[in-house]
């Protein structure tokens, strides 16, 4: 009987290889993460922040997944840094204690704690958003997600598009609303090679 | 109405000026008028960004310690030793207290930043505050300090990226400026005493530290804010109140362009 056991459990080891969880690394020339936000109700404003760090994680057998995030708040680019005329620029002012409040706060972070899945792909990744050392759980939508498998020259490399609503007066950032909307629209688009 | 209280010139500045008003000409018998800053204060703060404790970040720390200042001072007035000891321990506490408020921007830098950051905020912050409580007893050079400070570290915050600066250094100038209308009307020098002197300077002094910190206030438009109660302790006519209270606002409107000028200079990298 154990001789049995231990030849089902070699024989079952290549897929049990093939179920592992998978990890990938967000690749900086192909991930974007930016935001929108209404001004006076004519426009919407759009940003970006151009320095981050993370990971995602994916096992379609299991259906579990993860995100984890880290975002360098002084990045934050609303197309805005010529002063012209202005004493300021938007973006100093996006860095200042009035928003982002990057010299306090330097790092925003997004941590999953469940992914929803549909078949094999994720469709929603529920986790925590930590801002301004405020922690709120929020749901990002993914939009579509997609792997191409590895190459001779390339590994396997996943990818897709995500989107969120956050109010930023939930984590403390007031300055502004209403003229400044309160809502944040946050969309992602990202690639990451396998680890 | 709700959208007029919406307007950053109600909420920082018509408010506050009424609400000092009214509250100064309440207690003007008494000698805590000056307590007619912190509902002003307070005022600008409902108004705009709301109160909240967590996280403590600084500008919620500086919120706290500038409404729970004046119970210091009133302690510290009622106490029947000699003042100058209390200012002089009311200095190093402040001085102490400032790093405290910024610490969670200096844990942020290197040990050597942080540390050189630290030592120039608390002295800073303890030098303008003694110098701000040398004037407790003359409610006319008081007020034109408050004046003065108010608007130069309003002025010079938004010049430097930040509005809340701007809210609450304009706050501070109202306010002060309501107890120096106050003192005309019922010709009476009412002195701040600690009570009123220590919310003032401190508040002042923990905005603009917070404006270098925190946004783009250059680090030597904190020294050239020392000018506006040098400024103010210059003789001024000795007879008639409200000549006294014009002459010292004079001053130090005078002094707040040199830390304003400042500010404008890191900004566009020239005066004019």
């Amino acid at each position: 009987m154990p001789k049995r056991l231990a030849i089902l459990v070699l024989a079952s080891a290549p897929f049990a290889a093939g179920a592992a969880t998978d990890s990938y690394t967000f690749d900086p020339l192909h991930t974007s993460i930016s935001f929108a936000i209404d001004h006076q109700g004519l426009s919407m404003i759009h940003g970006r922040f151009s320095k981050y760090s993370g990971k995602f994680t994916i096992d379609r057998a299991a259906k579990t997944g993860g995100v984890e995030l880290t975002v360098e708040t002084a990045s934050v680019d609303t197309n805005d840094n010529d002063k012209g005329s202005r004493p300021r620029s938007r973006d100093e002012h996006l860095r200042s204690a009035d928003f982002f409040n990057a010299a306090e706060f330097p790092r925003m972070t997004y941590k999953s704690t469940h992914v929803v899945f549909a078949g094999d792909t994720p469709t929603v990744v529920e986790g925590n958003l930590t801002l301004l050392g405020v922690t709120k759980p929020v749901a990002i939508t993914m939009e579509r997600f997609r792997c191409n498998p590895p190459t001779a020259t390339a590994k396997e490399r996943c990818g897709g598009s995500a989107a969120a609503k956050i109010k930023r007066s939930d984590f403390g950032m007031k300055r502004g609303i209403p003229s400044i909307g309160d809502e944040v629209l946050l969309s992602f688009g990202f690639e990451g090679d396998k680890d | 109405m709700l959208g007029l209280l919406d307007h950053p010139a109600v909420q920082a500045g018509l408010a506050p000026l009424m609400v000092a008003l009214i509250v100064a000409t309440a207690l003007a018998s008494t000698r805590f008028a000056w307590l007619a800053i912190i509902p002003a204060y307070a005022t600008m703060v409902a108004l705009d960004t709301g109160f909240s404790l967590f996280p403590p970040t600084v500008a919620r720390k500086t919120i706290l310690v500038g409404l729970l200042a004046p119970l210091f001072g009133i302690v510290a007035d009622l106490y029947p030793r000699a003042s100058r000891a209390i200012a002089a321990a009311l200095v190093v506490v402040v001085g102490l207290l400032s790093i405290w408020v910024f610490t969670t921007v200096l844990q942020n830098r290197e040990q050597a930043s942080a540390l050189a950051a630290g030592a120039g905020v608390a002295a800073f912050v303890a030098v303008l505050v003694a110098m701000v409580l040398r004037l407790r007893d003359d409610g006319p050079r008081a007020g034109a300090t408050g004046l003065g400070l108010g608007l130069a570290v309003g002025i010079a915050g938004v010049l430097s990226a930040s509005i809340g600066a701007l809210m609450a250094g304009v706050a501070i100038a109202v306010a002060c400026g309501g107890m120096l209308i106050v003192q005309a009307a019922f010709s009476r020098a009412l002195a701040p005493g600690f009570t009123g002197a220590l919310p003032v300077g401190l508040v002042c002094a923990l905005v603009a530290a917070g404006t270098l910190l925190l946004a783009e206030l250059p680090w030597y438009a904190l020294p050239l804010l020392l000018l506006i109660p040098a400024a103010t302790s210059l003789p001024a006519p000795a007879r008639g109140l409200i000549a006294r209270i014009a002459a010292l606002s004079g001053y130090a409107l005078v002094a707040a362009v040199i830390p304003i000028g400042a500010a404008w200079y890191a900004a566009r990298g020239a005066l004019f």
